[in-house]
């Protein structure tokens, strides 16, 4: 079943100590959504709060990876804290507009861009990250 | 009249035995026929059918020898020909001279006259030419001064003597068969046409070879002033010698056997008299030729040209035609048909009773069981052909029966006997026979199929340990293939073991399941199978399994019985230490199947995949639902079609995330809350909004899109919101388009959310379609490239709305097996 030419790789980097920039290469759709979440739910037992995810080498998102999103923004809110797309490839960013899901998780053009509304959400201290 | 007969062959076929004087030589048996008979005059103790059918094989026999006769008689006069130019001496010396030489050389004078003849022919075609450079005066002359007066004479003879060949034949037919085989296939043609003139520049196909049977006959006329190759032929003296007959767009007969080969038609005339014309056709290009190969036509042009003379073209109603239409067309038929076909025409007595069948044609795949020639079947009586068929097998009573009734008839594994030089061979074949028109076509496989594939299965038993095995019930004889040997170890040499006896060869415990195997496979003639314990003379026990089936008749009785023997010896051990594990297995597959098909039966209760219609004045409605086509992926799709109270039409589809029962439960709430909701009148931003609420609450946090909207009749105007969900598209003429993509977050995601709405004004023949993405999801592309594809299939939007959702399911080139659901209305 899974397709072997398309393995997903994910590599974790922490730009803050409770910040984890997850930059993912590959397909995200059902067969390789489960790893993906795998590193998601890592970093959250390990304290992160920030979830920026540079999504800019994937060509392809199905449903089940942007269920993950979700649940990893549901998760992160409740902390709270934060999850920010960043330049995602045109098919994907149709995809986040076409389910909304970039209505409720900001879409940011580079991690600094993103980095510094992390840094405006930790200023208002608690605030509902979206309105 | 005295000489004994051995016709040479034209086809080059077996030869017929025809004499009645010596006996034939008793042909090798092919089979090991327990009793044969030896003595050829003298039936095996046969049934009255048998001995009538030796009487009419007989009959048939005499008749050929009759027929011999006549052309051996030609083919002595041939020789006699031959030897007077040869030895330059008169026709009576010659006689005397074949007789001697026959003698001496002990043989029949119709061989001796073969031999001759051969011996002419292999240098015949140089001898014309050269014969007629001579004559003509632009060669040398190269003739033998042996023959006495040199080459023109030497000519003459050999155009008498082919001629005098020629008309001992009782057609032009039979001229046109010897010119192609003998002179025109050594310079590459395939076919030849001998055209007639008449008086009023018509033209008759008196003879014709190397052309189909039905092509000829749609030939036989060619009125006045119609331009034919052959027509052109007639006019110039030189004749028309065409490289490639396409080329010219002329029409002529076996235009499409031989589209783009080289024509030549050159007149035949004697005498300053033109009488027809030859017609020679190649199935390749024609170069142009060298004056020798022009030489040799033209010389058969005249040699038509004598037997054209004497040709009296059919009068009107005078001869019946020879093929019937009805049987034209059938034999096309049977040429396009892969299995072995004949084509009967009924055969009737002076007194008009059908009394037979001629089989008036056989197709290229035809074989006959007897491994006769096919020309030799061909124009032949069914009965003479086959006597046997008169037999148990009532060939001949079923093809009457059908040719009465025209009731087709099939039937499979019907044995079939044909007598060979009195030793009757049987062969079993599939068998359908139906009527045409005013004659019946007759369709037989051999199962010699099965023989072909033999080998190969040999292979494939050894590697398998299979040892495979025949049983005729009838006869007794049993054949095994070397691996059964092997399996029970006994030297190949040594005689079988009947299925019967397999109780004594095995384990004394397994007496009972053999006893029920022999009995299901013999008494109730059904396929079986059993395991048992063989034991072997060399004291080894195998475990066997053993696999037969049997084999019957059309009046079901049984005829043979067949199957392997396999050795499961290393597989029994493993087998018996699965069980166990396989029982546990047994029981959690069990379980997981009742759940999928719980699912299945839970969504197909709530949406069943037709709908009745909904009744809106001016408005089509259609809904489709096709359901993921493995039982385990059934999802949470689901579409909505209702009227409200207050007069719109609500109009959904949504998709839940994920598969199985919790997606399909998930659905049932989400469907049902949004009709309950839509009741209060809201507007389809507001539904989705409380609706997702629901989706939020749900235990187990489920997630789905939806796209909702609410249509006015009455306005013709559709409001609509979606929930991260495809929006609409809209099939307005010839254009197709996605509605916007208005802001909406899918369902259950976040506690509290807003729906855009927008609304779309449609007009009379508009038509919206609701889809889930099952209907366009694919791996390898970007949903907008999908949409795109989606769109121009839907583009030249057909007749009826019902057509159109299931053209989008046909042609959909999603390659996710998911569920799929479809709403579309059209203004109406």
């Amino acid at each position: 079943m899974p397709i072997a030419q398309n393995p997903l790789s994910v590599e974790v980097t922490l730009p803050r100590e409770d910040v984890a920039l997850l930059t993912v290469e590959g397909y995200l759709d059902v067969d390789t959504a489960t790893e993906f979440q795998h590193h998601l739910a890592n970093q959250l037992h390990h304290g992160r709060r920030h979830f920026l995810l540079d999504m800019s080498a994937v060509p392809f998102m199905d449903s089940s990876g942007m269920n993950i999103i979700l649940r990893v923004y549901q998760e992160a809110r409740d902390l709270p804290g934060s999850v920010h797309i960043i330049s995602p490839a045109p098919a994907v960013r149709r995809i986040l507009d076409l389910t909304g899901v970039s209505i409720t998780v900001p879409v940011s053009q580079s991690v600094e861009e993103a980095l510094a509304l992390v840094d405006a959400q930790q200023a208002t201290d608690g605030a509902e990250p979206d309105a | 009249m005295s000489i004994s007969e051995q016709p040479r062959e034209p086809a080059g076929g077996e030869p017929r035995d025809v004499s009645a004087t010596p006996p034939p030589p008793v042909p090798p048996r092919t089979r090991a026929a327990d009793g044969p008979a030896d003595d050829p005059s003298e039936m095996p103790p046969l049934s009255p059918v048998g001995r009538l059918a030796a009487t009419v094989d007989r009959l048939s026999r005499e008749v050929r020898a009759a027929q011999a006769e006549a052309e051996g008689r030609a083919l002595i006069e041939l020789a006699k020909g031959i030897l007077v130019e040869r030895l330059g001496c008169g026709p009576a010396q010659a006689a005397r001279q074949l007789a001697e030489l026959a003698e001496q050389a002990q043989l029949t004078p119709l061989e001796l006259a073969v031999d001759v003849i051969n011996q002419a022919a292999r240098d015949r075609m140089s001898e014309v030419t050269d014969a007629f450079l001579a004559a003509t005066g632009t060669g040398d002359d190269t003739a033998d001064d042996d023959a006495g007066d040199g080459g023109a004479e030497s000519a003459a003879v050999r155009l008498r003597a082919a001629e005098s060949g020629a008309l001992a034949a009782d057609d032009t037919q039979a001229v046109a068969d010897a010119l192609l085989e003998q002179a025109l296939r050594p310079l590459g043609a395939a076919a030849v046409a001998i055209w007639a003139a008449g008086s009023d520049g018509s033209l008759t196909l008196a003879g014709s070879a190397g052309f189909s049977p039905a092509e000829a006959t749609r030939w036989r006329y060619v009125p006045p002033d119609v331009a034919t190759v052959a027509r052109r032929g007639l006019t110039e003296r030189a004749g028309q010698w065409i490289t490639s007959l396409a080329e010219t767009g002329l029409p002529s007969v076996g235009r499409h056997q031989f589209p783009e080969g080289g024509r030549v038609a050159v007149p035949a005339g004697t005498g300053g008299r033109l009488h027809g014309v030859l017609e020679i056709a190649w199935p390749v290009p024609l170069a142009p030729q060298p004056p020798q190969v022009v030489r040799q036509v033209e010389a058969l042009a005249e040699l038509c040209a004598h037997t054209l003379e004497t040709y009296a073209p059919p009068h009107g109603a005078g001869p019946q035609p020879r093929i019937l239409p009805d049987a034209v067309e059938l034999m096309d038929l049977a040429d396009g048909l892969h299995d072995p076909a004949l084509v009967l025409v009924p055969h009737l007595d002076g007194a008009g009773h059908l009394v037979d069948f001629r089989i008036q044609h056989v197709n290229r795949r035809f074989l006959d069981p007897a491994g006769r020639p096919r020309a030799v079947v061909g124009g032949a009586l069914l009965l003479e052909a086959y006597p046997m068929a008169a037999g148990d097998s009532e060939l001949f009573q079923r093809v009457e029966r059908v040719y009465a009734t025209g009731e087709p008839f099939r039937a499979q594994h019907m044995s079939l006997t044909a007598l060979v030089d009195q030793v009757p061979l049987s062969a079993v074949a599939d068998i359908s026979i139906s009527r045409h028109g005013n004659a019946v076509l007759l369709i037989w496989r051999i199962e010699d199929e099965a023989a072909r594939l033999a080998s190969l299965l040999q292979h494939a038993q050894r590697l398998g340990r299979i040892g495979g095995f025949e049983e005729n019930v009838l006869t007794g004889e049993i054949t095994w293939n070397g691996q059964l040997f092997d399996l029970y170890g006994r030297p190949p040499t040594s005689i079988p073991v009947p299925l019967e006896e397999l109780p004594g060869h095995a384990h004394p415990d397994d007496a009972v399941p053999i006893g029920r195997f022999l009995r299901t496979l013999l008494h109730h003639r059904r396929p079986a199978s059993a395991a048992f314990r063989l034991q072997r003379p060399d004291g080894v026990t195998r475990h066997i399994r053993i696999v037969a089936e049997p084999v019957l008749d059309t009046d079901g009785r049984l005829l043979v019985v067949r199957g392997a023997y396999q050795d499961i010896s290393a597989q029994h051990w493993t087998e018996v230490a699965l069980a166990a594990t396989r029982d546990q297995l047994a029981h959690t597959e069990q379980q997981a199947s009742e759940r999928a098909r719980l699912t299945l039966q839970l969504q197909h209760a709530i949406m069943p995949p037709a709908q009745a219609p909904l009744r809106v004045p001016d408005l089509q409605v259609a809904v489709r639902y096709r359901p993921a086509e493995t039982e385990q992926l059934v999802g949470g799709d689901w579409y909505d079609a209702v009227m409200l109270p207050n007069r719109l039409v609500l109009l959904c589809v949504g998709d839940v995330a994920g598969h199985g029962i919790e997606a399909a439960t998930s659905m049932v709430v989400l469907r049902n809350a949004l009709r309950g909701l839509a009741v209060t009148g809201a507007g389809p931003g507001q539904l989705l909004s409380w609706l997702n609420i629901v989706a939020h609450h749900l235990t187990g946090a489920v997630t789905a899109t939806a796209v909702c909207g609410l249509y006015d009749p009455a306005r013709r105007t559709l409001r609509w919101a979606r929930a991260g969900h495809l929006p609409p598209v809209l099939v307005r003429g010839p254009q197709a388009n996605p509605l916007p993509l208005v802001r909406g977050m899918l369902l259950g995601a976040v506690a509290e959310a807003a729906y855009e709405e927008a609304e779309v004004q449609l007009a009379a023949e508009d038509t919206l379609l609701m889809y889930t993405d099952g209907l366009i999801e694919r791996r390898d592309r970007s949903v907008e490239e999908s949409l795109a594809q989606l769109l121009s299939t839907v583009r030249p939007a057909p007749s009826t709305l019902d057509q159109h959702l299931d053209r989008l399911l046909t042609y959909s080139r999603s390659d996710t097996d998911d569920d799929t659901c479809i709403v579309g209305i059209r203004v109406g």
